[in-house]
């Protein structure tokens, strides 16, 4: 997961940075070997520290991974406007923001459930982790709810990112955060009170949840309100992004911060 | 003589450099944190008490020390390449190897932070008893496996010399090698076709020490093989650099442009 | 003595790009040949791409040659690379290449490591060189606060810091401002007063024509012309060029001045309510009185005569290559 923190170390910020995501020399140790050796990682940790079992952490860090591409390539494509000089544009246009950004966040949503859906066929795989067929289905939707939440997030944190110089510590920590808080490997009931409150609040911990019952064989109504939930906080997440884009963009222009690159 | 004083210098100019970094520098320490607190988590939670959490303890710290060498040596050079200051390394009538070998030991130095920080995390956060048998020999051998990580990170770097992409390689086996060298896993529980692999990893070598020193075992044999395997990871690492640069000088792909 | 010597030197790329990998092979430089001697100022100019910067690469280490040789004072580049680095200088135009969160002296000190230079003397050295360029006082800054002047004259610093008996500069006034150009050109011409052999490439001919002793000029990877500057506006056959703004140019005149010996061209511009004549001249030539006389009475404002400049000659030459 942190190939990321390294993605956006310096000029791989570029213009070019998520088209050069298409080299196989990139996608495959990043988007492939990197979330599985994560989930293998957390199991045989989980053995060793006699918590959980293996299909506990292969949902658990499967659906975690989607968050990558999600909050770094949000990141990037915020960056790319601005670095461009197009953000202003688009920001005081705003009857199209909307569809403009969601149509940007499509990809890195379907970017994130296949991230996560090769990382849960080759755990299940590796470790022997059964998958009802009938499930997959609507395991798929669970995860791309997910995924657009984490999304949300990202949109978020892109447009925090507007205001602090070095965008990949800031979505590093919130990679982090989620890793910490969302129920990936310690399951919520195991955090302090108050962790587990705050993760009320954040992506990915209604998706995991929703997703370790699904997997269990349990059907979509069963989850209703968890998936429900998954996709209020995304909702709520990508409003809070464009609000902050736009107040920031406000801002900028009185005080003339925006483009400086 | 006047080699240890390039490497020594430059040591500490990188590190000079890496620590004005918020990402090198701050995030290099803050970032195995998360790793660490769902390890202590997880380990606290299973049971773990006294030595068996210190063992975890050690594992997680020195996790964060192979992290922020094999995530940031692998792209070193290429940002050497970016900034446009590998061809002026190359040009210089040092040998490359002893250029880029204190890099990488900057690197595990910001990692050496991240290492102390985190025992102290599970000491406070966590109530990890550090109650280490022999103190002397836990530093020696955690400094021992610092250096060891550095000059696995300069093997990785120097690999990179050639390929653009080959950052994407080091990141990759971050948490490979958190398992196969035991930081957190013992070696008994994996599959046993992984045996080779980690006994040919120093750092696999360097937990060991760490830990044998904690418990009060005698380090020595560890510590030994650890080194042994440093020093056969530099001589390679040099041999290669050596051969990677002729051929960078004949495809031209030092500089970026 | 000899201290650049190259001859047939040849280098190819190959790149494979696109979906099928076809392969792209790039004649870069096709077979030069020139002479350094020591202490002297040598230009290399040529358009973007004609093979300069190429050329110096190879020259300093960084590339091998696919064909030809070079030796650099006496050592062939490919066989005895340290023996070369250790003796020549590299510095190249733009604001890349330095360690942006190092302060200038940092930089400094890390490169004087590198090239060996004595620790006792490093601090006296490094102090030398920060005075020559003019960043006393500011080296305890980080780089990323630099101007580009400042950083181009921290570049210099560095690359003198081991005394090198040759010095590659490669575009180094690219983007600075006309006062730190000025300044550069000042610190070359020191440098060779001091005996160090300098190879220049420049896109400004002003500059190649002040500080040159010798110049190449490159295009297509191969060298088209080379001699002085003096030398080389000679060899292209171009004679003064006469200037003259004329108000109500009579009818037929225009004839009359291409009729007149030695005129090799005339170009007539609208400029308002004046015409100037642009009247080329064969080389040897002197046109202004023959010109004035053909006007005829007409009423001429500002005459003037000037000579080729050395921007005319490489236009010239790289246009015909």
């Amino acid at each position: 997961m942190s190939s990321f923190r390294l993605f956006l170390l310096g000029g791989l910020t570029s213009y070019r940075a998520l088209f050069s995501w298409l080299s196989p020399w990139i996608l495959i140790p990043t988007f492939i070997v990197g979330p599985i050796a994560q989930i293998l990682f957390f199991a045989y940790a989980g053995r060793a520290a006699g918590v959980g079992d293996d299909a506990f952490y292969v949902i658990g860090n499967a659906v975690q991974n989607a968050a990558i591409p999600c909050i770094f390539a949000m990141g990037i494509t915020v960056g790319d406007e601005r670095r461009q000089g197009t953000l202003g544009l688009l920001l005081v246009s705003p009857a199209r923001r909307i569809p403009l950004f969601l149509g940007r966040a499509l990809p890195v949503v379907v970017n994130g459930l296949a991230v996560a859906l090769v990382a849960l066929g080759a755990g299940s795989v590796l470790l022997d982790v059964p998958i009802h067929a009938s499930s997959l289905l609507s395991l798929t939707g669970v995860v791309a709810v997910s995924a657009f939440a984490c999304t949300g997030l990202g949109l978020a944190n892109a447009a925090l990112s507007l205001r602090v110089r070095e965008v990949a510590v800031l979505s590093n920590l919130v990679v982090g955060v989620l890793l910490v808080f969302a129920g990936v490997n310690v399951p919520l009931s195991d955090l302090p009170g108050w962790m587990a409150a705050v993760a009320q609040w954040l992506p990915l911990t209604h998706g995991i949840a929703a997703a370790r019952e699904v997997a269990a064989g349990a059907g979509l109504a069963s989850v209703r309100d968890d998936v429900l939930a998954e996709a209020a906080l995304g909702t709520l997440y990508v409003l809070v992004g464009l609000i902050l884009l736009a107040w920031f963009e406000r801002e900028s222009r009185r005080r003339a911060t925006l483009d400086v690159a | 003589m006047t080699v240890f004083r390039v490497i020594g210098v430059a040591w500490w100019l990188q590190l000079k450099m890496r620590s004005r970094s918020a990402f090198d520098g701050l995030l290099g320490i803050l970032y195995p944190l998360f790793f660490s607190t769902v390890v202590f988590m997880m380990f606290t939670h299973g049971g773990a008490q006294g030595p068996a959490l210190l063992s975890a303890a050690v594992g997680a710290s020195v996790m964060g020390v192979w992290s922020s060498t094999s995530t940031t040596a692998s792209a070193a050079l290429q940002q050497e390449r970016r900034q446009g200051t590998l061809e002026l390394l190359v040009a210089a009538p040092t040998p490359l190897p002893v250029v880029i070998l204190p890099v990488t030991l900057s690197m595990a130095t910001i990692g050496a932070y991240s290492l102390v920080v985190t025992l102290l995390w599970g000491r406070f956060v966590f109530g990890v008893d550090l109650a280490v048998q022999r103190p002397v020999q836990f530093v020696v051998a955690a400094v021992v496996t610092v250096v060891s990580i550095g000059v696995l990170g300069f093997l990785l770097a120097v690999s990179s010399v050639r390929y653009r992409t080959a950052w994407a390689l080091g990141t990759a086996l971050e948490m490979p090698v958190w398992l196969i060298c035991g930081f957190l896993v013992p070696l008994d529980l994996l599959p046993a076709w992984t045996r080779p692999i980690s006994w040919l990893l120093a750092p696999t070598w360097g937990i060991d020490a760490i830990r044998a020193a904690a418990e009060g075992r005698d380090t020595l044999p560890s510590l030994a093989a650890c080194l042994g395997l440093a020093v056969a990871y530099g001589v390679i690492g040099s041999l290669l650099a050596v051969r990677l640069v002729d051929a960078a000088r004949r495809h031209a792909t030092l500089a970026l442009t | 003595m000899r201290v650049i010597d190259v001859s047939d030197l040849g280098r190819t790329f190959r790149s494979r790009s696109g979906l099928r990998r076809t392969e792209k092979v790039v004649e870069a430089v096709r077979g030069i040949s020139f002479q350094v001697e020591r202490g002297e100022l040598f230009g290399l100019l040529g358009p973007n791409g004609a093979g300069k910067t190429t050329t110096i690469k190879m020259l300093i280490t960084l590339l091998l040659p696919t064909s030809g040789r070079i030796e650099v004072l006496g050592h062939d580049v490919v066989a005895k690379p340290r023996e070369v680095r250790r003796r020549v200088g590299y510095v190249f135009g733009g604001d890349r290449g330095l360690y942006e969160r190092l302060s200038g002296l940092d930089n400094l000190r890390y490169f004087a490591e590198l090239y060996a230079v004595p620790a006792r003397e490093q601090r006296a050295r490094i102090g030398e060189l920060l005075e020559l360029v003019g960043l006393t006082g500011r080296e305890r800054e980080r780089v990323e606060g630099y101007s580009r002047g400042m950083r181009q004259r921290l570049h210099i610093a560095r690359g003198l810091l081991h005394r090198p008996e040759v010095l590659f500069l490669d575009e180094p006034s690219i983007g600075i401002d006309p006062v730190g150009a000025r300044e550069l050109r000042q610190t070359v011409k020191a440098l060779i007063e001091q005996g160090t052999t300098v190879l220049l490439t420049t896109h400004y001919m002003f500059e190649a024509d002040e500080l040159c002793d010798r110049i190449a000029v490159l295009a297509g990877g191969r060298i088209v012309a080379e001699g002085t500057p003096e030398q080389l506006k000679q060899k292209v056959s171009l004679g003064s060029v006469v200037e003259v703004e004329v108000f109500g140019l009579p009818g037929g005149t225009d004839e009359r001045i291409r009729a007149l010996p030695g005129v090799r061209s005339l170009v007539v511009e609208e400029r308002g309510p004046a015409q100037v004549l642009l009247v080329h001249a064969e080389p040897g030539s002197e046109l202004t009185q023959p010109v004035l006389s053909a006007l005829d009475g007409a009423q001429v404002g500002r005459v003037s005569t000037r000579q080729p400049t050395l921007e005319d000659a490489y236009v010239e030459l790289v246009g015909g290559a």
